[in-house]
């Protein structure tokens, strides 16, 4: 019986999507049988950031009203074996599926996969309502601004009420060099505020627009810094302990060149 | 009233056809139809219902609607609409013959992500089609403009049927029951009008020419 972690945030643009198809690649790429769903029903994105826009035939509301079979509406994705995708519908809107239903069609999927992620939409109706339905465990991405950490602690709070207890913290797009001058919260005030356990921390990464735009998740590539860290917070989710990566010495790299170069 | 546009009653042989207005919401339309049908109560009663058109309900609210119909007013849904066919395995009478001559649809506006018409006939539309925007006609789509959506031409099963569109880009191209797509990393980005259309079990695009015709 496998796993259905929902990725959410309360707030939009904090990078649920990119961590989704990032966290599904870096599963995938370790062995696991993953299925990643979209539950933004309307505003899909997560098919264009794994790049399989252009094999969507069915979708998850076509599976839900049984106008196909679940596994017609699986995309088999074209780098990563083992990971499916199930994409949102388009052209209808987030009232086109029920809880109920929504716990259902996570229930078949675990079934067949290890581990299903489900990528929920911005906000707290009935988008998110239907994306925390058929969860076990939940992951809240945030970023290091005010704004957004708000929006993740009301989320919190919403799944415990759901009962969905302790889920897990990824701080996302973190420039340690802002932190270190005080420009950016650090990580202890989040983690503080939030008060739930930190999964990982994601670097703020150009690397990231360049595979979003590619249709590539970062995860596959080596030398990015966030591919590391979304594969190391894969490694988390299987229940290795893989430390947080320390992004200081990254940054001291460069400060090493800077300096060997005069600048400082 | 502003509301008596909403909801039209049509007569046919078959019976009668409730047309809801696209633009208006669910929400509303079941209000006024209601508050329509509560008004001539004893004229409906034992009424066949052909059929519901025009705004396209989720089959939530269609149910709904229809669980109306049947029991709150005491009419008689004759036969249940449905949404145009996905997959074609319809029988060959009941395919749109009208590939030269038949109804045709104009959109014409730009069709953007999570648009869908759907027309049991030809398609012309005056503007782009987005990526996420979707046709599916029973006969051609013509498109005046760049198709970097989904088209699917011929969609109860006549594979005769053609797009051709100014910029053909789509993301997916569906003739009959034929799917392609397009290839992943493509750099192919003709600046002239194609079509496509079956040719040996496939489909094939070629530059739209005249002189060749």
């Amino acid at each position: 019986m496998g796993e259905v972690i929902v990725i959410t945030s309360g707030k939009g643009g904090v990078g649920k999507t990119t961590t989704t198809a990032n966290i599904g690649a870096s599963l995938a790429m370790l062995g696991k049988k993953v299925a990643v769903l979209d539950a933004d029903i309307g505003l899909r994105n997560l098919d264009v950031v794994l790049g399989l826009e252009n094999r969507i035939v069915y979708d998850l509301v076509d599976v839900v009203e049984g106008v196909c079979r679940l596994k017609q509406g699986l995309i088999r994705d074209k780098r990563f074996e083992g990971l499916y995708l199930l994409p949102a519908a388009q052209t209808k809107d987030k009232s086109a599926v029920t809880p109920k239903q929504m716990q259902d069609l996570c229930k078949e999927l675990k079934k067949i996969y290890d581990y299903v992620l489900v990528d929920c939409p911005a906000g707290i109706e009935q988008g998110f309502k239907n994306a925390i339905a058929g969860a076990d465990r939940a992951i809240v991405v945030t970023t290091p601004e005010i704004s957004a950490v708000r929006d993740a602690d009301r989320i919190v709070g919403l799944l415990e009420a759901a009962e969905l207890n302790s889920p897990m913290l990824i701080i996302n797009r973190i420039r340690i060099q802002m932190v270190k001058k005080g420009d950016m919260m650090n990580i202890e005030d989040m983690t503080d505020i939030l008060a739930i356990d930190l999964l990982g921390v994601v670097p703020d990464d150009e690397y990231i627009v360049i595979s979003t735009n590619k249709g590539e998740p970062a995860a596959r590539d080596e030398k990015s810094l966030a591919g590391q860290a979304f594969r190391n917070i894969a490694k988390r989710i299987m229940g290795e302990n893989v430390p947080i990566m320390d992004l200081d010495i990254q940054e001291g790299f460069m400060v090493k060149i800077a300096k060997l170069f005069g600048l400082k | 009233m502003t509301l008596n546009n909403n909801i039209e009653f049509k007569g046919t042989k078959d019976g009668l056809i409730i047309h809801l207005n696209e633009s208006c919401e669910y929400e509303k339309l079941k209000e006024q139809l209601i508050e329509k049908l509560e008004h001539a109560k004893n004229f409906f009663i034992g009424a066949q219902i052909a059929r519901i058109e025009g705004k396209s309900l989720t089959s939530n609210e269609e149910s709904e609607i229809i669980d109306l119909i049947n029991n709150r007013f005491g009419m008689i849904m004759v036969e249940r609409t449905e949404p145009l066919e996905k997959t074609t395995a319809c029988s060959t009478k009941e395919v749109f013959m009208g590939l030269d001559e038949g109804v045709t649809r104009f959109v014409k506006s730009t069709l953007r992500s999570g648009k869908k018409i759907e027309f049991k006939g030809n398609v012309v539309v005056m503007g782009d089609v987005n990526p996420g925007a979707e046709i599916v006609a029973y006969g051609n789509i013509v498109i005046m403009g760049a198709l970097r959506g989904i088209a699917h031409a011929g969609a109860n099963g006549n594979s005769n049927a053609f797009v051709s569109a100014l910029r053909l880009q789509p993301t997916q191209l569906r003739i009959g029951k034929f799917i392609a797509r397009a290839p992943d990393n493509s750099s192919y980005n003709p600046k002239y009008p194609e079509i496509a259309f079956i040719r040996d079990e496939m489909i094939l695009i070629e530059p739209y020419l005249t002189k060749n015709r």
